[in-house]
């Protein structure tokens, strides 16, 4: 009888001392990150998988390949993102490093137990694949790759070409840690049924166009012309494509608004594939959607490029306005004051998170802070009533602009006007000196708001060093907090520690009667979000006199 | 006038005695209970029972409570109708972080009173949506 083969691309020697405790096994160690997956194809009697590799997309090439042949697959965790990857991936096992021989082994054992099904090994293929069929995306809905494979690969025989079609979504900065990982799962259903919803409509439903879903970010097309039908023409597919794209932002938009939408990007790529009989079928299949997603990726790097010189026309032009956020009194309704959020005029930059990564990336960040700074201020004197206050963005390391200081200085004419708002997310590295600077500007008079409280960046002890005036609830936290115990708990903490700092705390993204009255039953000062008002775009030629004023919330989200 | 059905719970620790007494109680009151011992036990009782309810062990062998947590919460066809509850030993801000990116819905501190508990699992049980009651 064969001796059974564990595959790994460890060199722990806690590893190589689990294969022996497993009776009669054998070990085949092939490190570096791209070779495991090629391994499981090519090793003779692979019986399970274990893999410590940190690069997800080598994580998924493996879990791919392994599930293809029925192998289980432990992975070993150097830390919790690791561990969520694995979890998410749903492999059969998986543990922290560092580890026992004795626990790995175990979760070896463990694996095969849950891998193989009742009534022994799956040899049919018919088999293998209804059970593979198992196998759906838990979030669309769709089938995972290798059984899509599967599915097609007598149709592509057949036919003897393949178009695939990569779609590859790019969430600008971090839509989880902006509205929460529900917001996230949320949007990517929403795609999923649109993308669903298209193609049974389209009029490629008649020739064979099939999706999949390749992890939670990414959808795969494949069109098998039928036959006796000319294969689409690369034009038709194009087309297809960005019918697509435009159908899928549409939904997105009017299902989760447009500030959400504005923070993502459908880039389309395609290949050809051709039958060839020397070739393994599913290595000239996986080989496609390769370069497919390679073509996908040229496209979002000419789109980025795009958007840089969007940007640098933006700069030299000024191209920025101001939305005015209203920040009211909980208790009265009354508005307190305003935050400034800049937006690009162009359709690219509406979006500031867009915006600023861009700049960042393109090292533009402290032209365009400053020009936003310019167009916020310049509304403090004619725009805003003389008790009302402007809450400014300033991301930390502005302090560091030594134009920064200057701007300020010329600029405002009131410094008791201005809340300074940072974010607690950025790494603060040199809090003593940080402080000074801050001190400079409270001797001025400007007060300071912390940003993103709660969010999980700086405990409340870092927030004291900073003896904020205001504290902003992190958006996650509101979102549904009148369902949820924990986020009432957090917020409760956090406002007692502001009395007891004399800090009055902020609760933003309120979007729905319920979270308004839930914050203001735990004792939040001031509220800000769409359910109090949707933000206007002050008319920048619009005089005092005619501007609309808002004295008092209205509370119906108008 | 027909009594409204208690919502079902499954109580998850590795330790049998306090499963014992939290069972013993809130079966006094009316509540169906299931009980798992581990992380796996727990999944597969979620899957053939489908609890509305579930409190949870943070601290468990193999599978933690986190990881059950978000696997529950997150599942396609059960995640949006059944509540987590946490019980743990939660009074630092960090764990209920975590809690919150898990999916957790509450918590209850360890070593905790039964009439807390009570408690907990109402207001949860409060906030079910309707058709799974």
């Amino acid at each position: 009888m064969t001796q059974p083969v564990l595959l790994t691309d460890s060199d722990d020697t806690a590893v190589a001392q689990a294969a022996a405790l497993l009776e009669s096994w054998r070990l085949e160690v092939r490190p570096g990150e791209r070779t495991l997956a090629v391994a499981v194809d090519e090793v003779a009697d692979v019986r399970a998988v274990l893999t410590t590799t940190i690069n997800p997309n080598a994580l998924r090439d493996v879990v791919e390949q392994a599930r293809r042949l029925g192998l289980p697959v432990i992975v070993g965790c150097r830390d919790e993102t690791a561990r969520r990857r694995a979890v998410e991936l749903r492999v059969e096992e998986w543990y922290r490093i560092p580890a026992e021989a004795d626990e790995i082994a175990a979760r070896v054992r463990g694996a095969i137990a849950r891998r193989m099904p009742t009534g022994g090994e799956v040899t049919d293929r018919v088999a293998r694949v209804e059970y593979e069929e198992m196998l759906y995306d838990y979030l669309t809905g769709l089938p995972t790759l290798p059984v899509m494979v599967e599915r097609i690969r007598n149709l592509f025989k057949d036919r003897g070409e393949l178009i695939v079609l990569y779609f590859n979504f790019v969430r600008y900065s971090k839509i989880e840690e902006l509205y929460g990982w529900e917001k996230l799962d949320a949007v990517l259903e929403t795609t999923a049924h649109a993308v669903r919803e298209f193609l049974s409509d389209s009029a490629l439903k008649t020739s064979r166009v099939m999706v999949s879903a390749r992890n939670d970010d990414d959808f795969v097309f494949f069109h098998v012309p039928e036959s006796g039908v000319a294969a689409a023409s690369d034009a038709e597919v194009t087309e297809l494509a960005a019918r697509l794209e435009r159908f899928v932002a549409g939904r997105i938009e009017a299902t989760h608004g447009e500030e959400v939408a504005a923070l993502f990007d459908i880039y389309v790529g395609r290949s050809h594939v051709y039958y060839s009989p020397k070739t393994r079928l599913e290595r000239l299949i996986y080989r496609g959607i390769r370069e497919a997603a390679a073509a996908a990726k040229s496209v979002e790097e000419r789109e980025r490029a795009r958007k840089v010189a969007d940007l640098r026309a933006t700069l030299r032009d000024r191209r920025v306005y101001i939305d005015y956020h209203p920040i009211v009194v909980a208790d009265t309704r009354k508005v307190f004051g305003y935050e400034a959020l800049a937006r690009g005029e162009m359709r690219s930059l509406r979006s500031p998170e867009v915006m600023f990564e861009v700049a960042a990336e393109a090292d533009l960040i402290w032209d365009l802070s400053r020009l936003c700074r310019s167009k916020a201020l310049e509304g403090v004197h004619t725009r805003l009533q003389p008790h009302e206050m402007l809450f400014l963005n300033v991301d930390p390391q502005d302090f560091a602009d030594p134009t920064f200081t200057d701007q300020l200085e010329s600029e405002v004419k009131d410094a008791q006007r201005v809340v300074i708002e940072i974010t607690e997310r950025t790494a603060i590295k040199d809090y003593p000196k940080f402080r000074e600077r801050l001190k400079a500007f409270r001797d001025r008079g400007y007060r300071f708001a912390v940003d993103d409280a709660g969010s999980g960046y700086a405990g409340l002890g870092s927030i004291a060093n900073l003896e904020p005036d205001f504290i902003k609830l992190d958006i996650s936290l509101i979102n549904c907090i009148d369902t949820n115990f924990i986020k009432q708990s957090l917020v409760e903490t956090i406002v007692r520690f502001a009395n007891d700092q004399n800090a009055m705390v902020i609760a933003e993204g309120v979007e729905r009667a319920e979270e308004f009255e839930t914050v203001k039953k735990l004792g939040v000062h001031l509220v800000q979000g769409f359910y109090l008002h949707k933000p206007a775009r002050m008319d920048p030629h619009a005089t005092p006199a005619t501007v609309p004023r808002y004295t008092e919330a209205a509370g119906t989200g108008d | 006038m027909t009594q409204t059905q208690l919502p079902s719970v499954l109580i998850v620790d590795d330790n049998e005695d306090n499963t014992d007494i939290i069972r013993h109680y809130l079966e006094s009151r009316g509540y169906p209970i299931t009980v798992a011992h581990n992380g796996d036990e727990a999944l597969s009782q979620f899957e053939t029972v489908r609890p509305s309810i579930v409190l949870l062990d943070v601290m468990m062998p193999g599978r933690d409570g986190w990881e059950v947590c978000r696997i529950m919460k997150s599942h396609a066809e059960h995640g949006k109708n059944v509540r987590v509850i946490m019980v743990t030993a939660l009074d630092e801000m960090d764990d209920k972080r975590t809690a919150l990116q898990t999916g957790a819905d509450d918590y209850v501190a360890k070593p905790f009173d039964l009439a807390r508990l009570v408690q907990v699992v109402e207001r949860n049980a409060a906030l079910l949506p309707t058709a799974t009651r």
